[in-house]
C-alpha cells in the first residue's frame, strides 16, 4: 500500500507539471504533447478516482492540496477531456470534492469552485455572442438540445471545404491551407471514436492535395487505425484503404492485428477464418497492389517462421479466395496486371492458377491440372533458368491457390483409369516441395501403389477396414515413408473413404484402427473442414460424401470447439 | 391513464420550478422523487411510444398546457413538448437542476451521486444518463476544439451556429399546437417581442434557406402521424413574415444584400413582397438637380447608392430571380412613362445603371 501511494505521489508530480506546461494547449507543441499523452493521462485519472472516492472532502484537501488545480488544468484542456472516457472520470473526481454540509466559509467556497467547474462542462451555455445564448435559451433549448446540432454542422462545413477543394482543384477561390487540414488532423486525434467526428475523419483521409509531403499528421493515422481495429469507429472500405495507402505503419499493425485473431481463436474452422478475413477489410483493400504485397509478405513470413504450418496455408487461401472475389466485384475499376500482385511468378501459370474450376465443367477438370502440373514442373525442374524464383517461389504462388491440390487428390482417387503422373507429380510437389528429384520420384511411385492396390480392393465383394488399412501401408521391405509422404497417403484413404459408397459403413472403423493421435485428430479434422468448405464454394453436390464427412468432422471434433 | 396524466402535470410543474429560487426550499428527498417521476415517464415514453392512442392522449394534454402556458405569458415553450420529451425529462431535469445555484448543497450532494454513480452502474437507465450526460460534456469540448481551426466559413448559408439556430427554430415551430390556426403566428410574435431582434431575423433566414429537407434535431425519431412536408416550417415562417409588415421592413432593411437575394431566390412570395418594398422605398427619392443623384426626403429613406446595390445584386442572380426584377423594372419605368431620359424616373436610371454596370 505504502509503495502504491509513493508511486501514485510521484505520478501526481508528473502530471501536475505536464498539466502546466500544457496549459490550454493552443500551441503545436503543446497540442503534439498532450495527444501522445492522453491515454496515460486518462488511466492517472481513473486511479485518482478510485483514490479519492474513498475519502470525504476535506480529507481529500488535506492530502492533496493542489487537487483543485490539477483538475482545473485537466478542465481547461479541450484535448483531455475529448478523449475517449476522460471528461467521464474527470467529473468523477470533482464529484468528490463535492462537501454534503459545509462548515466553514472555506468550504463552501471549494463547494460553489467545483459547482462552477462543473456547469462549465456539462450545463452552461457558452457562448461567441449573448444573443445566440438567449435565443437558444429562450426556446427552451438545453445544452443538449444545442452542442449536438451544432457539432454536427460544424464536421458538415468542415468536410463540406475538404470536399470543394478536392473537386475544383487549384482554382477555387476558397481553397483550404495545407496547415489547417494539419491541424484539423491533430484536433480529430482525441474525438476520433466519437461518432459525430465520423464524416471529418472520412474526409481527411480521402483528402488528396498537391503537397508532395503528406499533410496529416503521422499519430492521426495511428489514433484512427487503432480505433478502427478495435472496432470503435465505423469506416467506408474507401476511407480504411486510403488510410493503409498512406501510412504504412497502420497496415502493418492491421496485418499482424489480423494473424494475432487468426492465431488466438486456437482451432479455426475456414469458415470462421473467412469472417475474420472479410471483417478486416484486408482483402478488399488488398485489391491494391502495394497492400497486397505487404500482407502476402507478412504470410510468407510466418510460412517460413512455422515452416509450412497447415493453418498458416488454409489462412493464405482462404484469404486469396476473398481477394479474388473482391477483385471480381471491382473489375471495372482497377486494372492492374496480375504481375503486379504476383511478381515473383510466371505471368501464364499465374492466369491459369487464377481460373475458377466453377467455371470450368467438372469432366474437363483434369485439362487445367495437367497444364499447371507441367508448368510448375518446368519452372522447378529447370535449374539454369532461374526467371521466376526457385522452388519455394513456385510453391508459395501454387498453394495460393491450394484448392488445385485437393481437386488433384479427388480426381485421383475418383477415376478409374491409371493415375496420370502429371497429377502425381503435382500432389507430391505440394505436400512436400523441398524434396529432390529421386525422393519426389519415389513418392509418386508409393502414392501410385497404394491407389492401385486401392481400387483392386473395389473389385472383391466384400470390404473391411483390415483391407483397407493394409492398402494403404508401408511395405515392410522398404524404407519407412518419409513423414510428409505418409499425410499424402493419408489423405488419399480419407478420399477415398469419402467418394467410395461402399466404404462408408467401414469409415468409423478405418479411422479407428489408423489409431491417432491427438495431432492427426487435428490434421484429419482440418482435411474435413477444408474438404467440405472447398464444395461449399464450388456448389458441388456430393450429396454422400458430405453427409459422411460431416458426420465424420461431428464426431472427431472435442466436444464444444467452436466451428 | 388518469394517473399517468398527473404524473405529467407534476413532472412538468417540478420541471417548471427546477430552474427557480423555490428549489432552495427542497431537500435530497424532494431530489429523489424528482428523478424518480422523472425515469417513470421515461419508462412510459419506452411502453407506449408504439400505442397511438395512448401517445395521441398524451401529447394533446400536452398541447393543452402549451396553450395554458403560453396564454399565461411564462414562456413561450413549456418544459414538455411532445411525447419524445418524456424519454428526456431526466436530462432535461438534471440539467437545470446541475445549473440552479439555489439549490441547497446537501441537494446538490445528492444530485450528483444519482446522476454519476461511477464505473460499473447495473442499472441500464441510471447508465444510460450517465452516458448521455458525459457524450455531452465530449460533445462541448469537440466543438472548442474545432473551433481551434479557425472561422472557416461565415455567410449565413454554412455559418454552423446560425444554421443551428435555425434547425432549433424549425423544430420548436414543428411542436407548436396546429389545433389553432394561429398558433405558429403567435409564437413567432413572442419569440420576436422577446429575443434579440438582430440575431432573430438573421436565424429567420438562415431558416429560411436550409435545404428542403431539413434533418430532426438530436434523438427524435419520425413520428407516424405527424406531417411529413418538410417545407412546412419554412412556410409558416414565410406566412407570417408577410403578415407582419414591421418584421417584414426590418427584414429586409437590416440583412446583408447577399443573404436577401438568396432568400428571394428560394421563396417567390417573399421574392414579391421584397421587390414590393424596393418599389416603395424608390418612390420615396426624388432627383435633386444641383446634386444630380437622387436623394431620399428624410435621413432614414433609403439611399439611390443601397437601392442600386440591391438591384444589382438581384440582377447577379441566375434566372427566374434575375428575369422577374427586370420584368418589375421594366413595368415601373413604362408607368412613368417609359422615357429614356435620366433624371425623370429612377426607373429609367436603375435600368440605365444596371444595364451599363451589369
Amino acid at each position: 500500500m505504502a509503495q502504491d501511494s509513493v508511486g501514485f505521489s510521484s505520478d501526481y508530480q508528473f502530471w501536475m507539471q505536464k498539466l502546466s506546461v500544457w496549459d490550454q494547449a493552443s500551441t503545436l507543441e503543446t497540442q503534439q504533447d498532450t495527444c501522445l499523452h492522453l491515454p496515460r493521462f486518462q488511466e492517472f485519472l481513473r486511479q485518482m478516482y478510485e483514490v479519492l472516492k474513498e475519502m470525504d472532502s476535506n480529507t481529500i484537501i488535506e492530502r492533496f492540496p493542489t487537487i483543485g488545480q490539477l483538475l482545473a488544468k485537466t478542465c481547461w484542456n479541450p484535448f483531455i477531456l475529448a478523449f475517449d472516457e476522460s471528461q467521464k472520470i474527470l467529473i468523477w473526481c470533482l464529484c468528490c470534492l463535492i462537501n454534503k454540509e459545509p462548515q466553514n466559509s472555506e468550504e463552501s467556497k471549494l463547494n460553489s469552485w467545483t459547482r462552477g467547474l462543473l456547469s462549465n462542462i456539462l450545463s452552461a451555455f457558452r457562448f461567441d455572442t449573448k444573443e445566440v445564448g438567449l435565443f437558444t435559451q429562450g426556446l427552451e433549448f438545453t445544452p443538449a438540445d444545442y452542442y449536438p446540432g451544432l457539432l454536427k454542422n460544424m464536421v458538415l462545413s468542415l468536410v463540406s471545404e475538404l470536399r470543394e477543394y478536392h473537386l475544383n482543384g487549384f482554382n477555387t477561390q476558397r481553397r483550404i491551407v495545407p496547415e489547417k487540414i494539419r491541424l484539423l488532423s491533430r484536433i480529430c486525434i482525441p474525438l476520433v471514436t466519437l461518432p459525430d467526428i465520423e464524416p471529418l475523419v472520412e474526409a481527411l483521409l480521402t483528402y488528396h492535395g498537391h503537397e508532395p509531403q503528406e499533410v496529416l499528421w503521422p499519430e492521426f493515422f495511428d489514433a484512427v487505425n487503432e480505433a478502427f481495429l478495435l472496432k470503435k469507429i465505423s469506416l467506408p472500405e474507401s476511407a480504411v484503404v486510403c488510410l493503409w495507402l498512406r501510412h504504412l505503419p497502420s497496415l502493418e499493425k492491421a496485418t499482424l492485428h489480423l494473424f494475432e485473431k487468426l492465431i488466438s481463436s486456437g482451432r479455426n474452422f475456414l469458415r470462421r477464418i473467412e469472417c475474420f478475413l472479410k471483417d478486416s477489410l484486408l482483402p478488399e483493400a488488398a485489391c491494391h497492389p502495394a497492400i497486397f504485397r505487404v500482407v502476402d509478405e507478412t504470410f510468407r513470413y510466418a510460412l517460413l517462421e512455422t515452416n509450412g504450418a497447415p493453418e498458416v496455408i488454409a489462412a493464405i487461401q482462404v484469404f486469396t479466395g476473398c481477394f479474388v472475389e473482391a477483385l471480381e466485384k471491382k473489375n471495372k475499376q482497377l486494372k492492374f496486371t496480375f504481375k503486379t500482385y504476383f511478381p515473383y511468378g510466371s505471368p501464364s501459370l499465374v492466369m491459369v492458377l487464377l481460373q475458377h474450376p466453377k467455371e470450368i465443367p467438372q469432366e474437363l477438370w483434369h485439362q487445367p491440372l495437367k497444364h499447371i502440373s507441367e508448368m510448375l514442373r518446368e519452372i522447378v525442374e529447370d535449374q539454369t533458368h532461374r526467371s521466376y524464383g526457385g522452388p519455394f517461389e513456385c510453391w508459395f504462388l501454387f498453394i495460393h491457390f491450394g484448392g488445385w491440390a485437393d481437386i488433384a487428390a479427388e480426381q485421383l482417387v475418383m477415376s478409374e483409369a491409371e493415375p496420370p503422373e502429371a497429377l502425381l507429380w503435382l500432389l507430391a510437389f505440394s505436400y512436400s516441395p523441398r524434396d529432390r528429384s529421386l525422393q519426389r520420384a519415389q513418392t509418386m511411385a508409393e502414392v501410385k501403389a497404394v491407389l492401385i492396390r486401392l481400387k483392386k480392393l473395389l473389385g472383391s465383394p466384400s470390404l473391411s477396414a483390415e483391407d483397407l488399412q493394409a492398402a494403404a501401408a508401408e511395405s515392410r521391405d522398404r524404407d519407412p515413408r518419409p513423414p510428409l509422404c505418409q499425410q499424402l497417403i493419408r489423405r488419399l484413404l480419407l478420399n477415398f473413404l469419402l467418394w467410395t459408397p461402399r466404404a462408408h459403413v467401414i469409415a468409423r472403423e478405418v479411422l479407428t484402427l489408423m489409431a491417432p493421435t491427438d495431432e492427426l485428430t487435428h490434421e484429419m479434422t482440418g482435411f474435413l473442414d477444408q474438404t467440405l468448405y472447398r464444395w461449399d464454394h464450388l456448389r458441388m453436390e456430393a450429396t454422400g460424401p458430405r453427409k459422411l464427412a460431416r458426420e465424420l468432422l461431428a464426431e472427431l471434433r472435442p466436444a464444444g470447439s467452436a466451428v | 391513464m388518469e394517473s399517468l396524466v398527473e404524473h405529467l402535470q407534476r413532472f412538468s410543474e417540478l420541471l417548471a420550478v427546477s430552474r427557480t429560487t423555490h428549489v432552495s426550499t427542497w431537500d435530497p428527498a424532494t431530489v429523489r422523487r424528482a428523478l424518480q417521476w422523472a425515469r417513470y415517464l421515461r419508462h412510459v415514453h419506452r411502453r407506449f411510444g408504439r400505442h397511438v392512442r395512448i401517445r395521441r392522449a398524451l401529447e394533446r394534454r400536452l398541447q393543452n398546457q402549451w396553450g395554458q402556458e403560453g396564454a399565461s405569458g411564462s414562456a413561450p415553450v413549456p418544459g414538455l413538448t411532445n411525447f419524445q420529451a418524456l424519454g428526456r425529462g431526466d436530462l432535461l431535469l438534471s440539467l437545470r437542476l446541475l445549473e440552479n445555484r439555489a439549490l441547497g448543497d446537501p441537494d446538490y450532494h445528492y444530485l450528483l451521486r444519482q446522476l454519476f454513480p461511477g464505473p460499473g452502474v447495473p442499472d441500464p437507465d441510471e447508465e444510460a444518463l450517465q452516458g448521455s450526460l458525459a457524450r455531452l460534456a465530449r460533445c462541448r469540448s469537440a466543438v472548442q476544439l474545432l473551433r481551434f481551426s479557425g472561422p472557416g466559413e461565415k455567410s449565413a448559408l454554412e455559418d454552423p451556429v446560425l444554421k443551428t439556430q435555425a434547425e432549433l427554430l424549425l423544430g420548436r415551430l414543428r411542436e407548436v399546437p396546429k389545433a389553432e390556426a394561429e398558433g405558429p403566428s403567435r409564437f413567432l410574435s413572442t419569440l420576436w417581442d422577446r429575443l434579440p431582434q438582430n440575431n432573430f431575423l438573421k436565424v429567420l433566414a438562415a431558416a429560411l434557406l436550409l435545404p428542403p429537407s431539413s434533418p430532426r434535431p438530436q434523438g427524435e425519431e419520425l413520428e407516424p402521424g405527424t406531417p411529413q412536408t418538410p417545407g412546412d416550417g419554412a412556410q409558416e415562417l414565410v406566412r407570417w413574415l408577410l403578415e407582419k409588415s414591421d418584421v417584414l421592413a426590418a427584414f429586409c432593411r437590416s440583412l446583408p444584400v447577399g443573404l436577401l437575394t438568396s432568400v428571394a431566390g428560394r421563396h417567390p412570395a417573399l421574392c414579391r413582397a421584397y421587390l414590393g418594398l424596393l418599389t416603395d422605398w424608390g418612390r420615396r427619392l426624388h432627383y435633386d438637380l444641383p446634386k444630380g443623384t437622387w436623394v431620399g426626403a428624410e435621413p432614414q429613406h433609403v439611399s439611390w447608392e443601397e437601392l442600386y446595390g440591391r438591384f444589382q445584386s438581384l440582377c447577379r442572380a441566375p434566372p427566374p430571380l434575375k428575369d422577374e426584377v427586370l420584368t418589375a423594372l421594366e413595368a415601373c419605368k413604362a408607368q412613368d412613362g417609359d422615357l429614356q431620359v435620366p433624371g425623370v424616373s429612377i426607373w429609367t436610371d436603375l435600368l440605365l445603371a444596371l444595364g451599363s454596370g451589369s
